[in-house]
Protein backbone atom coordinates (compact mmCIF):
# COMPACT_ATOMS: atom_id res chain seq x y z
CA UNK A 1 0.00 0.00 0.00
CA UNK A 2 1.35 3.67 -0.55
CA UNK A 3 0.59 7.17 -0.07
CA UNK A 4 1.95 10.48 -0.03
CA UNK A 5 1.60 11.00 3.82
CA UNK A 6 1.15 8.51 6.44
CA UNK A 7 -1.16 9.42 9.58
CA UNK A 8 -1.02 7.54 12.63
CA UNK A 9 -3.35 8.05 14.48
CA UNK A 10 -7.07 9.79 13.81
CA UNK A 11 -7.67 11.90 17.13
CA UNK A 12 -8.02 15.39 16.64
CA UNK A 13 -4.13 16.28 15.75
CA UNK A 14 -4.12 13.72 13.08
CA UNK A 15 -7.46 14.13 11.68
CA UNK A 16 -6.38 18.30 11.10
CA UNK A 17 -3.10 17.19 9.44
CA UNK A 18 -4.87 14.95 7.19
CA UNK A 19 -7.10 18.07 6.07
CA UNK A 20 -4.38 20.35 5.20
CA UNK A 21 -2.46 17.78 3.66
CA UNK A 22 -5.30 16.58 1.63
CA UNK A 23 -6.74 19.93 0.70
CA UNK A 24 -3.52 20.86 -0.73
CA UNK A 25 -3.98 17.65 -3.99
CA UNK A 26 -1.67 14.86 -1.41
CA UNK A 27 -2.66 11.31 -1.10
CA UNK A 28 -3.23 10.71 2.73
CA UNK A 29 -3.55 7.20 4.25
CA UNK A 30 -4.32 7.46 8.25
CA UNK A 31 -4.45 4.65 10.50
CA UNK A 32 -5.90 3.96 13.38
CA UNK A 33 -6.49 1.25 15.89
CA UNK A 34 -10.33 2.04 16.41
CA UNK A 35 -13.23 1.53 13.52
CA UNK A 36 -14.46 4.60 14.37
CA UNK A 37 -11.99 7.92 13.67
CA UNK A 38 -12.18 10.63 16.12
CA UNK A 39 -9.96 8.86 18.78
CA UNK A 40 -10.24 10.02 22.39
CA UNK A 41 -12.66 12.91 21.18
CA UNK A 42 -15.74 10.70 21.26
CA UNK A 43 -15.65 10.13 24.73
CA UNK A 44 -15.17 13.67 25.57
CA UNK A 45 -18.51 15.38 26.46
CA UNK A 46 -16.93 18.41 27.92
CA UNK A 47 -16.84 21.87 25.81
CA UNK A 48 -13.36 22.27 24.45
CA UNK A 49 -11.39 25.64 23.91
CA UNK A 50 -10.46 25.47 20.57
CA UNK A 51 -8.51 27.89 18.10
CA UNK A 52 -10.76 30.85 16.70
CA UNK A 53 -10.84 29.41 13.42
CA UNK A 54 -13.21 26.67 14.72
CA UNK A 55 -16.69 27.50 17.21
CA UNK A 56 -16.24 26.19 21.07
CA UNK A 57 -17.93 22.58 20.78
CA UNK A 58 -18.16 19.05 22.80
CA UNK A 59 -15.35 16.75 21.92
CA UNK A 60 -17.62 14.36 19.82
CA UNK A 61 -18.87 17.32 17.68
CA UNK A 62 -15.33 18.07 17.01
CA UNK A 63 -14.68 14.69 16.01
CA UNK A 64 -17.89 14.61 13.70
CA UNK A 65 -16.93 17.94 12.60
CA UNK A 66 -13.27 16.85 11.43
CA UNK A 67 -14.26 13.51 10.33
CA UNK A 68 -16.83 14.94 8.30
CA UNK A 69 -14.41 18.01 6.52
CA UNK A 70 -12.29 15.08 4.80
CA UNK A 71 -15.40 13.89 2.84
CA UNK A 72 -14.65 14.60 -0.78
CA UNK A 73 -10.88 14.88 -0.25
CA UNK A 74 -8.15 12.27 -1.38
CA UNK A 75 -7.97 10.29 1.78
CA UNK A 76 -7.87 6.68 2.32
CA UNK A 77 -8.71 5.42 5.46
CA UNK A 78 -6.87 1.69 7.38
CA UNK A 79 -9.25 2.05 10.36
CA UNK A 80 -9.06 -0.99 13.44
CA UNK A 81 -5.90 -1.39 11.61
CA UNK A 82 -2.12 -1.19 14.00
CA UNK A 83 1.20 -0.31 13.36
CA UNK A 84 3.16 -3.22 15.20
CA UNK A 85 6.65 -1.99 13.52
CA UNK A 86 8.95 -0.83 10.88
CA UNK A 87 10.44 -2.99 8.07
CA UNK A 88 14.17 -2.66 7.28
CA UNK A 89 13.40 -0.78 4.33
CA UNK A 90 11.32 1.99 6.26
CA UNK A 91 8.32 0.66 5.21
CA UNK A 92 5.86 0.04 7.96
CA UNK A 93 3.79 -3.29 9.31
CA UNK A 94 0.23 -2.53 9.64
CA UNK A 95 -2.13 -5.18 10.71
CA UNK A 96 -5.82 -6.20 10.37
CA UNK A 97 -5.09 -8.78 13.11
CA UNK A 98 -5.37 -10.98 10.07
CA UNK A 99 -2.63 -10.26 8.16
CA UNK A 100 0.60 -7.61 8.50
CA UNK A 101 1.05 -6.11 5.55
CA UNK A 102 3.65 -2.98 4.45
CA UNK A 103 2.73 0.71 3.77
CA UNK A 104 4.88 2.84 2.00
CA UNK A 105 4.91 6.92 2.40
CA UNK A 106 6.68 9.75 1.40
CA UNK A 107 5.99 11.20 4.52
CA UNK A 108 4.78 10.00 7.85
CA UNK A 109 2.92 11.77 10.67
CA UNK A 110 3.21 10.43 13.90
CA UNK A 111 -0.29 11.82 15.80
CA UNK A 112 -0.21 8.49 18.66
CA UNK A 113 -1.36 11.16 20.89
CA UNK A 114 -0.43 10.37 24.73
CA UNK A 115 -1.33 7.98 27.34
CA UNK A 116 -2.82 8.02 31.21
CA UNK A 117 0.37 7.67 33.98
CA UNK A 118 -0.19 5.37 36.63
CA UNK A 119 0.03 5.97 40.39
CA UNK A 120 0.85 2.49 41.96
CA UNK A 121 -0.32 1.69 45.71
CA UNK A 122 -0.99 -1.73 47.47
CA UNK A 123 -3.66 -3.57 45.62
CA UNK A 124 -3.90 -1.05 43.00
CA UNK A 125 -4.32 -4.21 40.47
CA UNK A 126 -8.26 -5.03 41.81
CA UNK A 127 -11.06 -4.60 39.74
CA UNK A 128 -12.69 -1.38 40.39
CA UNK A 129 -9.06 0.88 40.54
CA UNK A 130 -8.86 2.11 36.79
CA UNK A 131 -7.65 5.42 35.43
CA UNK A 132 -9.65 8.29 35.53
CA UNK A 133 -10.05 8.68 31.00
CA UNK A 134 -11.69 4.70 31.87
CA UNK A 135 -13.85 5.74 33.95
CA UNK A 136 -14.79 8.65 31.13
CA UNK A 137 -14.88 6.53 28.07
CA UNK A 138 -16.96 3.79 30.28
CA UNK A 139 -19.85 6.69 30.88
CA UNK A 140 -19.11 8.37 27.29
CA UNK A 141 -18.85 5.34 24.84
CA UNK A 142 -20.11 2.29 26.47
CA UNK A 143 -23.18 4.27 28.52
CA UNK A 144 -22.28 1.97 31.57
CA UNK A 145 -21.73 4.10 34.94
CA UNK A 146 -18.29 2.36 35.84
CA UNK A 147 -19.75 1.99 40.17
CA UNK A 148 -21.79 3.39 42.26
CA UNK A 149 -19.46 5.31 44.25
CA UNK A 150 -15.60 6.70 43.37
CA UNK A 151 -12.66 8.17 44.88
CA UNK A 152 -10.45 10.37 42.63
CA UNK A 153 -6.71 10.06 42.94
CA UNK A 154 -3.90 12.24 41.83
CA UNK A 155 -2.68 15.64 40.75
CA UNK A 156 -4.29 16.76 37.69
CA UNK A 157 -7.22 19.25 36.69
CA UNK A 158 -8.66 16.73 34.41
CA UNK A 159 -10.30 15.61 37.11
CA UNK A 160 -13.33 18.40 37.32
CA UNK A 161 -14.29 17.65 33.65
CA UNK A 162 -15.12 14.07 34.59
CA UNK A 163 -16.48 14.81 38.36
CA UNK A 164 -19.00 17.10 36.86
CA UNK A 165 -19.74 13.47 34.30
CA UNK A 166 -19.79 11.26 37.12
CA UNK A 167 -22.44 12.98 39.00
CA UNK A 168 -24.20 13.63 35.72
CA UNK A 169 -24.88 10.29 35.85
CA UNK A 170 -25.08 9.58 39.58
CA UNK A 171 -21.89 8.25 40.55
CA UNK A 172 -21.27 9.71 43.72
CA UNK A 173 -17.83 10.86 44.42
CA UNK A 174 -17.20 10.28 48.00
CA UNK A 175 -13.34 11.73 47.86
CA UNK A 176 -10.48 13.35 46.11
CA UNK A 177 -7.28 12.63 47.39
CA UNK A 178 -4.10 14.51 45.84
CA UNK A 179 -0.77 14.31 46.78
CA UNK A 180 0.21 17.31 46.59
CA UNK A 181 -0.79 20.51 48.91
CA UNK A 182 -1.86 23.37 47.09
CA UNK A 183 -4.54 25.80 48.34
CA UNK A 184 -5.26 24.07 51.78
CA UNK A 185 -9.33 23.89 50.89
CA UNK A 186 -11.47 21.01 52.53
CA UNK A 187 -13.73 20.66 49.40
CA UNK A 188 -13.50 20.40 45.77
CA UNK A 189 -14.54 23.06 43.21
CA UNK A 190 -18.30 24.01 43.98
CA UNK A 191 -18.98 20.77 44.05
CA UNK A 192 -18.82 20.13 47.83
CA UNK A 193 -16.56 17.34 47.64
CA UNK A 194 -14.30 16.27 50.26
CA UNK A 195 -11.11 16.71 49.14
CA UNK A 196 -8.15 15.88 51.11
CA UNK A 197 -4.32 17.66 50.25
CA UNK A 198 -1.27 16.08 50.89
CA UNK A 199 -2.36 12.74 51.55
CA UNK A 200 -2.54 9.53 49.43
CA UNK A 201 -3.74 6.11 49.02
CA UNK A 202 -1.49 3.96 51.26
CA UNK A 203 -3.76 0.36 50.47
CA UNK A 204 -6.61 -0.94 48.82
CA UNK A 205 -8.44 -4.21 49.99
CA UNK A 206 -11.45 -6.37 48.46
CA UNK A 207 -11.87 -9.92 47.81
CA UNK A 208 -12.04 -10.19 44.06
CA UNK A 209 -13.10 -5.87 43.82
CA UNK A 210 -12.02 -2.94 45.35
CA UNK A 211 -14.25 -2.82 48.17
CA UNK A 212 -12.54 -0.19 51.01
CA UNK A 213 -9.29 1.66 50.87
CA UNK A 214 -6.58 3.04 53.70
CA UNK A 215 -5.70 6.78 53.15
CA UNK A 216 -2.76 8.94 55.13
CA UNK A 217 -4.26 12.48 55.65
CA UNK A 218 -1.84 15.24 57.79
CA UNK A 219 -4.73 14.86 60.42
CA UNK A 220 -4.38 10.70 60.49
CA UNK A 221 -5.51 7.69 58.38
CA UNK A 222 -9.21 7.52 57.37
CA UNK A 223 -10.93 4.11 55.77
CA UNK A 224 -12.93 4.79 53.19
CA UNK A 225 -15.55 2.39 50.93
CA UNK A 226 -15.90 3.52 47.20
CA UNK A 227 -16.26 0.80 44.77
CA UNK A 228 -14.18 2.53 42.06
CA UNK A 229 -10.83 4.01 42.68
CA UNK A 230 -10.21 6.57 39.78
CA UNK A 231 -6.27 7.15 39.26
CA UNK A 232 -5.16 10.88 37.32
CA UNK A 233 -1.58 10.74 36.99
CA UNK A 234 -1.66 13.21 34.10
CA UNK A 235 -0.41 11.79 30.86
CA UNK A 236 3.01 11.33 28.92
CA UNK A 237 3.40 10.89 24.95
CA UNK A 238 3.37 7.52 23.63
CA UNK A 239 6.65 6.70 22.35
CA UNK A 240 6.26 3.09 20.44
CA UNK A 241 5.93 4.47 17.17
CA UNK A 242 8.37 6.53 17.44
CA UNK A 243 11.19 4.81 19.22
CA UNK A 244 10.18 2.15 16.75
CA UNK A 245 11.08 4.51 13.67
CA UNK A 246 14.19 5.04 15.60
CA UNK A 247 13.54 8.90 16.25
CA UNK A 248 16.20 10.55 18.81
CA UNK A 249 14.55 11.30 22.46
CA UNK A 250 14.75 14.18 24.46
CA UNK A 251 13.39 14.52 28.26
CA UNK A 252 10.99 17.37 28.56
CA UNK A 253 9.39 17.23 32.05
CA UNK A 254 6.67 19.65 31.23
CA UNK A 255 5.70 18.39 28.10
CA UNK A 256 5.07 14.88 30.34
CA UNK A 257 8.66 13.28 29.64
CA UNK A 258 10.47 11.50 27.15
CA UNK A 259 9.51 12.42 23.68
CA UNK A 260 10.81 12.51 20.44
CA UNK A 261 12.88 15.27 19.34
CA UNK A 262 11.44 17.90 16.80
CA UNK A 263 12.70 21.17 14.80
CA UNK A 264 10.35 24.06 14.04
CA UNK A 265 8.90 22.08 11.66
CA UNK A 266 7.69 19.63 14.08
CA UNK A 267 9.86 17.19 11.87
CA UNK A 268 12.11 14.45 14.05
CA UNK A 269 15.50 13.61 13.71
CA UNK A 270 14.20 11.18 10.59
CA UNK A 271 14.09 13.55 7.69
CA UNK A 272 10.38 11.78 6.39
CA UNK A 273 9.00 11.48 10.05
CA UNK A 274 6.85 14.35 11.53
CA UNK A 275 4.80 14.42 14.81
CA UNK A 276 2.30 16.71 16.27
CA UNK A 277 -0.66 16.66 18.77
CA UNK A 278 0.07 15.16 21.85
CA UNK A 279 2.89 12.86 21.04
CA UNK A 280 4.65 16.50 20.66
CA UNK A 281 4.47 17.23 24.41
CA UNK A 282 0.87 17.11 26.46
CA UNK A 283 -1.12 20.09 26.23
CA UNK A 284 -4.89 21.46 25.73
CA UNK A 285 -6.77 20.67 22.47
CA UNK A 286 -6.24 24.24 21.08
CA UNK A 287 -2.42 22.82 20.92
CA UNK A 288 -3.68 19.34 19.38
CA UNK A 289 -5.20 21.43 16.78
CA UNK A 290 -2.63 24.40 15.83
CA UNK A 291 -0.18 21.93 15.71
CA UNK A 292 -1.67 19.30 13.36
CA UNK A 293 -1.54 22.63 11.37
CA UNK A 294 1.38 23.12 11.38
CA UNK A 295 2.97 19.43 10.93
CA UNK A 296 0.91 19.54 7.82
CA UNK A 297 2.27 22.45 6.65
CA UNK A 298 5.30 21.85 6.81
CA UNK A 299 5.28 18.05 5.41
CA UNK A 300 3.19 20.02 1.96
CA UNK A 301 6.44 22.32 2.14
CA UNK A 302 8.60 19.43 1.88
CA UNK A 303 6.46 18.05 -1.05
CA UNK A 304 6.48 20.83 -3.26
CA UNK A 305 2.31 20.85 -2.39
CA UNK A 306 2.96 24.66 -0.54
CA UNK A 307 5.37 27.27 -1.54
CA UNK A 308 8.00 28.07 1.14
CA UNK A 309 6.76 31.22 1.17
CA UNK A 310 3.60 31.24 2.25
CA UNK A 311 4.13 28.00 4.54
CA UNK A 312 6.30 30.43 6.61
CA UNK A 313 3.54 32.93 6.72
CA UNK A 314 1.02 29.97 7.82
CA UNK A 315 3.68 28.85 9.95
CA UNK A 316 4.66 32.05 11.83
CA UNK A 317 0.86 32.83 12.31
CA UNK A 318 0.18 28.84 13.68
CA UNK A 319 2.93 29.58 16.18
CA UNK A 320 1.66 33.13 17.11
CA UNK A 321 -1.55 31.69 17.68
CA UNK A 322 -0.18 28.98 19.70
CA UNK A 323 1.78 30.95 21.97
CA UNK A 324 -1.66 32.96 23.21
CA UNK A 325 -3.44 29.47 23.49
CA UNK A 326 -1.51 27.31 25.10
CA UNK A 327 -0.33 27.62 29.01
CA UNK A 328 3.07 29.37 28.75
CA UNK A 329 5.08 27.05 30.91
CA UNK A 330 4.16 24.27 28.28
CA UNK A 331 4.90 26.86 25.11
CA UNK A 332 8.26 27.70 27.17
CA UNK A 333 9.06 23.79 27.80
CA UNK A 334 8.06 23.37 23.53
CA UNK A 335 10.34 26.20 22.57
CA UNK A 336 13.56 24.94 24.52
CA UNK A 337 12.77 21.23 22.72
CA UNK A 338 12.88 23.06 19.32
CA UNK A 339 15.92 24.37 20.49
CA UNK A 340 17.63 21.27 21.91
CA UNK A 341 16.66 19.51 18.56
CA UNK A 342 20.38 18.81 17.72
CA UNK A 343 21.36 17.90 21.32
CA UNK A 344 18.90 14.40 21.37
CA UNK A 345 19.60 12.55 24.89
CA UNK A 346 18.70 9.59 23.88
CA UNK A 347 19.31 8.42 19.44
CA UNK A 348 20.81 5.51 17.80
CA UNK A 349 18.84 3.15 20.17
CA UNK A 350 18.68 0.00 17.86
CA UNK A 351 22.48 0.39 17.27
CA UNK A 352 24.07 -1.71 20.21
CA UNK B 1 6.17 3.83 49.35
CA UNK B 2 5.32 0.39 50.65
CA UNK B 3 7.92 -2.04 49.63
CA UNK B 4 5.30 -4.79 48.63
CA UNK B 5 3.51 -2.47 46.05
CA UNK B 6 3.06 -4.28 42.49
CA UNK B 7 5.06 -1.98 40.01
CA UNK B 8 4.67 -4.32 36.99
CA UNK B 9 1.04 -5.10 36.82
CA UNK B 10 2.12 -8.15 34.11
CA UNK B 11 5.07 -9.71 35.35
CA UNK B 12 3.77 -9.03 38.78
CA UNK B 13 7.49 -7.30 40.34
CA UNK B 14 7.32 -5.06 43.29
CA UNK B 15 8.84 -1.84 44.06
CA UNK B 16 11.39 -4.54 46.41
CA UNK B 17 12.26 -6.58 43.65
CA UNK B 18 13.76 -3.41 41.63
CA UNK B 19 14.71 -2.09 44.53
CA UNK B 20 17.10 -5.52 44.82
CA UNK B 21 18.47 -5.05 41.76
CA UNK B 22 19.48 -1.14 42.09
CA UNK B 23 21.21 -2.21 45.40
CA UNK B 24 23.11 -4.72 42.77
CA UNK B 25 24.16 -1.92 40.99
CA UNK B 26 21.28 -1.94 38.20
CA UNK B 27 20.92 1.59 36.91
CA UNK B 28 18.50 1.25 34.13
CA UNK B 29 14.96 0.10 33.58
CA UNK B 30 16.53 -2.92 30.97
CA UNK B 31 18.98 -3.79 33.80
CA UNK B 32 15.78 -4.33 35.98
CA UNK B 33 13.82 -6.20 33.07
CA UNK B 34 16.68 -8.72 32.33
CA UNK B 35 16.79 -9.63 35.68
CA UNK B 36 12.89 -9.09 37.03
CA UNK B 37 11.04 -9.97 33.88
CA UNK B 38 10.24 -6.15 34.72
CA UNK B 39 8.08 -4.56 31.70
CA UNK B 40 8.36 -8.15 29.91
CA UNK B 41 4.66 -9.14 29.80
CA UNK B 42 1.60 -8.45 27.78
CA UNK B 43 1.65 -4.87 27.91
CA UNK B 44 5.26 -4.57 27.07
CA UNK B 45 6.00 -1.85 29.53
CA UNK B 46 3.43 0.51 28.24
CA UNK B 47 2.49 1.03 32.17
CA UNK B 48 5.43 0.34 34.18
CA UNK B 49 8.04 2.32 32.44
CA UNK B 50 7.51 5.42 33.88
CA UNK B 51 7.13 4.03 37.35
CA UNK B 52 10.35 1.93 36.67
CA UNK B 53 11.85 5.38 36.15
CA UNK B 54 10.45 6.91 39.35
CA UNK B 55 11.92 3.99 41.71
CA UNK B 56 15.21 4.68 39.98
CA UNK B 57 15.52 8.04 40.45
CA UNK B 58 14.20 7.74 44.68
CA UNK B 59 17.12 5.37 44.84
CA UNK B 60 19.82 6.63 42.54
CA UNK B 61 21.56 9.62 42.12
CA UNK B 62 20.20 9.63 38.76
CA UNK B 63 17.86 12.66 37.19
CA UNK B 64 15.13 11.31 35.41
CA UNK B 65 16.54 12.21 32.16
CA UNK B 66 19.04 9.89 32.79
CA UNK B 67 17.33 7.14 32.62
CA UNK B 68 16.00 5.84 29.23
CA UNK B 69 13.08 4.44 28.92
CA UNK B 70 13.11 0.78 27.74
CA UNK B 71 13.28 -0.89 24.33
CA UNK B 72 9.98 -1.13 22.56
CA UNK B 73 10.71 -4.06 20.26
CA UNK B 74 8.11 -5.22 17.42
CA UNK B 75 5.45 -6.18 17.93
CA UNK B 76 4.63 -2.73 20.04
CA UNK B 77 0.87 -4.11 20.46
CA UNK B 78 -0.08 -7.86 21.07
CA UNK B 79 -0.59 -9.92 17.74
CA UNK B 80 -1.13 -13.27 17.12
CA UNK B 81 1.18 -15.50 15.45
CA UNK B 82 -1.14 -16.67 12.72
CA UNK B 83 -1.49 -13.04 11.94
CA UNK B 84 2.11 -12.20 11.82
CA UNK B 85 3.02 -15.97 10.26
CA UNK B 86 0.48 -14.62 7.04
CA UNK B 87 1.39 -17.02 4.21
CA UNK B 88 1.93 -14.24 1.34
CA UNK B 89 4.09 -13.67 -1.00
CA UNK B 90 3.80 -10.26 -0.84
CA UNK B 91 3.51 -9.56 2.56
CA UNK B 92 6.74 -10.84 3.86
CA UNK B 93 6.06 -10.46 7.87
CA UNK B 94 8.61 -13.46 8.82
CA UNK B 95 11.07 -10.29 8.30
CA UNK B 96 9.25 -8.28 10.40
CA UNK B 97 9.32 -10.41 13.42
CA UNK B 98 13.21 -11.97 12.98
CA UNK B 99 14.42 -9.07 11.69
CA UNK B 100 17.68 -11.03 11.19
CA UNK B 101 15.97 -13.13 8.46
CA UNK B 102 16.83 -11.89 4.99
CA UNK B 103 13.86 -12.15 2.48
CA UNK B 104 14.38 -12.51 -1.36
CA UNK B 105 10.55 -12.66 -3.29
CA UNK B 106 9.02 -13.72 0.07
CA UNK B 107 11.36 -16.27 1.21
CA UNK B 108 13.95 -17.03 3.35
CA UNK B 109 17.38 -16.66 1.63
CA UNK C 1 -26.03 -0.56 35.19
CA UNK C 2 -26.05 0.80 31.67
CA UNK C 3 -26.98 4.64 30.82
CA UNK C 4 -30.41 5.02 29.26
CA UNK C 5 -30.47 8.69 29.05
CA UNK C 6 -27.43 9.98 28.83
CA UNK C 7 -27.69 13.93 29.55
CA UNK C 8 -25.43 15.23 27.39
CA UNK C 9 -24.88 12.43 24.86
CA UNK C 10 -29.14 11.60 25.03
CA UNK C 11 -30.16 8.17 24.04
CA UNK C 12 -28.34 5.22 22.21
CA UNK C 13 -28.51 2.22 23.95
CA UNK C 14 -31.38 0.90 21.32
CA UNK C 15 -30.36 -2.39 20.53
CA UNK C 16 -30.21 -4.70 23.10
CA UNK C 17 -28.49 -7.95 22.63
CA UNK C 18 -27.51 -11.10 24.81
CA UNK C 19 -23.89 -11.81 25.66
CA UNK C 20 -23.02 -15.30 28.07
CA UNK C 21 -20.75 -15.38 30.73
CA UNK C 22 -19.47 -18.52 31.94
CA UNK C 23 -22.97 -19.50 29.88
CA UNK C 24 -25.14 -17.30 32.11
CA UNK C 25 -26.75 -14.43 29.82
CA UNK C 26 -26.63 -11.24 30.25
CA UNK C 27 -27.41 -7.68 28.99
CA UNK C 28 -25.47 -5.73 26.56
CA UNK C 29 -26.13 -3.12 24.02
CA UNK C 30 -25.12 -3.08 20.22
CA UNK C 31 -21.71 -0.81 19.99
CA UNK C 32 -20.68 -1.56 23.76
CA UNK C 33 -17.19 -2.94 24.56
CA UNK C 34 -17.33 -6.07 26.82
CA UNK C 35 -15.77 -4.50 29.42
CA UNK C 36 -18.18 -2.09 29.07
CA UNK C 37 -20.97 -4.07 29.02
CA UNK C 38 -20.12 -6.62 31.86
CA UNK C 39 -19.35 -3.58 33.99
CA UNK C 40 -23.23 -2.25 33.46
CA UNK C 41 -23.99 -6.55 34.81
CA UNK C 42 -21.41 -5.58 37.81
CA UNK C 43 -18.79 -7.49 36.61
CA UNK C 44 -15.77 -5.74 37.86
CA UNK C 45 -13.02 -8.76 37.95
CA UNK C 46 -12.34 -9.72 34.14
CA UNK C 47 -9.59 -12.51 34.63
CA UNK C 48 -7.00 -13.52 37.00
CA UNK C 49 -2.80 -12.15 36.77
CA UNK C 50 -0.49 -14.65 35.38
CA UNK C 51 1.83 -15.34 38.65
CA UNK C 52 0.49 -14.60 41.23
CA UNK C 53 -2.68 -15.73 40.52
CA UNK C 54 -5.12 -12.03 41.43
CA UNK C 55 -8.13 -10.77 40.46
CA UNK C 56 -7.56 -8.66 37.79
CA UNK C 57 -10.33 -6.14 35.72
CA UNK C 58 -10.27 -3.41 33.04
CA UNK C 59 -7.46 -0.79 33.75
CA UNK C 60 -6.69 1.71 31.34
CA UNK C 61 -9.56 1.08 28.72
CA UNK C 62 -7.39 2.12 26.17
CA UNK C 63 -6.23 -1.26 24.55
CA UNK C 64 -2.40 -0.76 26.19
CA UNK C 65 -2.37 -2.23 29.70
CA UNK C 66 -4.05 -5.88 28.69
CA UNK C 67 -5.66 -6.25 32.20
CA UNK C 68 -8.75 -6.73 30.92
CA UNK C 69 -7.38 -9.73 29.09
CA UNK C 70 -10.70 -12.57 28.63
CA UNK C 71 -11.47 -15.38 26.03
CA UNK C 72 -13.76 -14.72 24.11
CA UNK C 73 -15.40 -16.88 21.75
CA UNK C 74 -12.82 -20.01 22.35
CA UNK C 75 -10.04 -16.80 21.82
CA UNK C 76 -7.50 -16.22 24.30
CA UNK C 77 -6.01 -12.93 25.61
CA UNK C 78 -8.74 -10.77 24.00
CA UNK C 79 -8.23 -7.08 24.65
CA UNK C 80 -12.08 -6.87 25.88
CA UNK C 81 -12.06 -2.75 26.25
CA UNK C 82 -11.50 -2.54 22.24
CA UNK C 83 -13.45 -5.61 21.39
CA UNK C 84 -17.26 -5.01 20.41
CA UNK C 85 -20.08 -6.78 21.87
CA UNK C 86 -22.06 -9.06 19.36
CA UNK C 87 -24.98 -11.00 20.29
CA UNK C 88 -24.66 -14.46 21.43
CA UNK C 89 -20.95 -13.98 22.13
CA UNK C 90 -19.53 -16.42 24.82
CA UNK C 91 -16.71 -14.76 27.26
CA UNK C 92 -15.12 -16.26 29.95
CA UNK C 93 -12.49 -15.27 32.44
CA UNK C 94 -9.17 -14.92 31.22
CA UNK C 95 -6.56 -17.46 33.06
CA UNK C 96 -3.46 -16.97 34.59
CA UNK C 97 -0.50 -18.93 32.69
CA UNK C 98 -0.87 -22.99 32.96
CA UNK C 99 1.59 -24.93 34.84
CA UNK C 100 3.60 -26.26 32.03
CA UNK C 101 5.91 -28.47 33.82
CA UNK C 102 3.01 -30.06 35.36
CA UNK C 103 1.40 -30.80 32.18
CA UNK C 104 4.83 -32.10 31.00
CA UNK C 105 5.43 -33.96 34.20
CA UNK C 106 1.91 -35.76 33.99
CA UNK C 107 2.09 -36.29 29.99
Amino acid sequence: MKADVLIIGAGPAGLTAAYEVAKTGLCVLIIDEHQQAGGQLWQQSQILALPDIFPNMRGFELAQFLVERLEGLAVEWLLGHRVIGVYEDGQIGVTNDKDVFPVFAEKIIIATGAAENAIPFPKWTLPGVMTIGAAQSVVNRDRVKPGSSAVIYGDNSFASDVCELLLSVEVNIVAIVKQNKQLGNSTFGDMNIPLYENSSIIEARGNGKLEEIDIQTPHGMITLKPDIVLIDGGQSPILDIVYQLDCALRYQAELGGWLPVYNHQLQTSKDHVYVTGNATGVSNHSALILTGMLAAASVCEALQSLPPEETEVVRNSLYSKLENEEESDTFSARKEHIKQFSTPQLKDQFIS
Amino acid sequence: MDKSVIVCRCEEISYEEIEEVITQGGRTFDDIKRITRCGMGACQSKICSKLVAEVIHKQTELSMEQIYPPRFRMPISPVSLEALATDSQQFSTVKSVLDEIELTDGKVK
Amino acid sequence: MHIKEHPILGEQLNKPITIYLNEQPLEAYDNQSIAGALMANNVKKLGQSRKLVQARGMFCSKGRCCSCYMTVDGEDHVKTCMRKVRDGMKISEGLEDPELRRDIDEG
